[in-house]
């Protein structure tokens, strides 16, 4: 049960991992085509701080009831 | 249930859920520091930015990309009591939190075009990575501490809040350089 527990935040994380590479690039190659376009690169940027505060600093802990299970 | 340091499992989780709100109080402290700079860079500079190697931004930035990752497997595998995991995946993140530091501090800064007293571009640039590289270097020696007692056996499933902590620390880390990477290697037109 915890084995598969362990194995889902994994995936979890791997699948935000890919998501943050990918808008990695996309934000790399963005500014090496017209470095002028400013907005799609704060876009991109807080897309992928979004993702990292939601699933990797999991800021939706700071809202769990006391008590209950943080694992 | 108690833990190992004898302390019932239930009030270690009410010290860390306040723990939680002090750490991301800090954070959030910190964060107003770095917008600061942010706001400056595009106040200064405006559409242009400093002359950088491109390929090395991409490759410091993916390494600390890669650290969150690791850094998220290190925090889960101690939270389901991996040991082995934990450790290893620990080790990761503080060998590309250095490796981070040397491509910044040890490469770009020795080899940018420019110095700190070269106006505005220039002092922004060693302020911005400055201020950041000090937050890896801290980063890499709380995750240090935490790999050395995580190999003493300190941390278990249900106790385990520096990991949480230096986690989080990491990744607020990694947040403060999704914002600097466009601001100085990506947007406007490069200045010499």
């Amino acid at each position: 049960m915890d084995e598969n527990k362990k194995k889902e935040q994994y995936r979890i994380g791997v699948a935000v991992f890919i998501l943050l590479a990918m808008m990695t690039l996309g934000e790399y190659l963005i500014g090496a085509i017209s470095p002028a376009w400013i907005a799609p690169l704060v876009g991109v940027a807080i897309l992928k701080a979004f993702f990292i505060i939601r699933d990797y600093m999991h800021i939706g802990r700071l809202f769990e009831p006391e008590g209950e299970n943080n694992e | 249930m108690t833990t190992t340091s004898g302390e019932s499992v239930v009030s270690y989780r009410s010290k860390t859920i306040t723990n939680r709100i002090g750490l991301w109080l800090f954070l959030l402290s910190d964060a107003f520091v770095f917008a600061g700079l942010l706001v400056s860079r595009f106040y200064l500079l405006g559409n242009t930015r400093p002359e950088l190697n491109q390929i090395l931004g991409l490759a410091v930035t993916s390494m600390l990309l890669i650290s969150s990752f690791f850094m998220n497997r290190a925090e889960t595998a101690a939270s389901y009591g991996d040991q082995k995991g934990f450790s290893r995946y620990t080790f990761f993140t503080i060998v590309l939190g250095i490796l981070f530091l040397i491509g910044v501090v040890g490469i770009e800064w020795p080899t940018a075009p420019f110095s700190a007293s070269d106006g505005a571009a220039g002092s922004l640039f060693f302020a911005m990575t400055g201020f950041h590289a000090f937050h890896v270097l801290t980063g890499v020696i709380f995750l240090i501490i935490v790999y050395r007692n995580g190999k003493k056996g300190i941390y278990t499933a249900e106790r385990h809040w520096p990991v949480e902590a230096a986690a989080v620390y990491w990744h607020f880390v990694d947040v403060v350089w999704v914002f600097f990477y466009p601001a100085l290697y990506l947007m406007g037109t490069a200045i010499g």
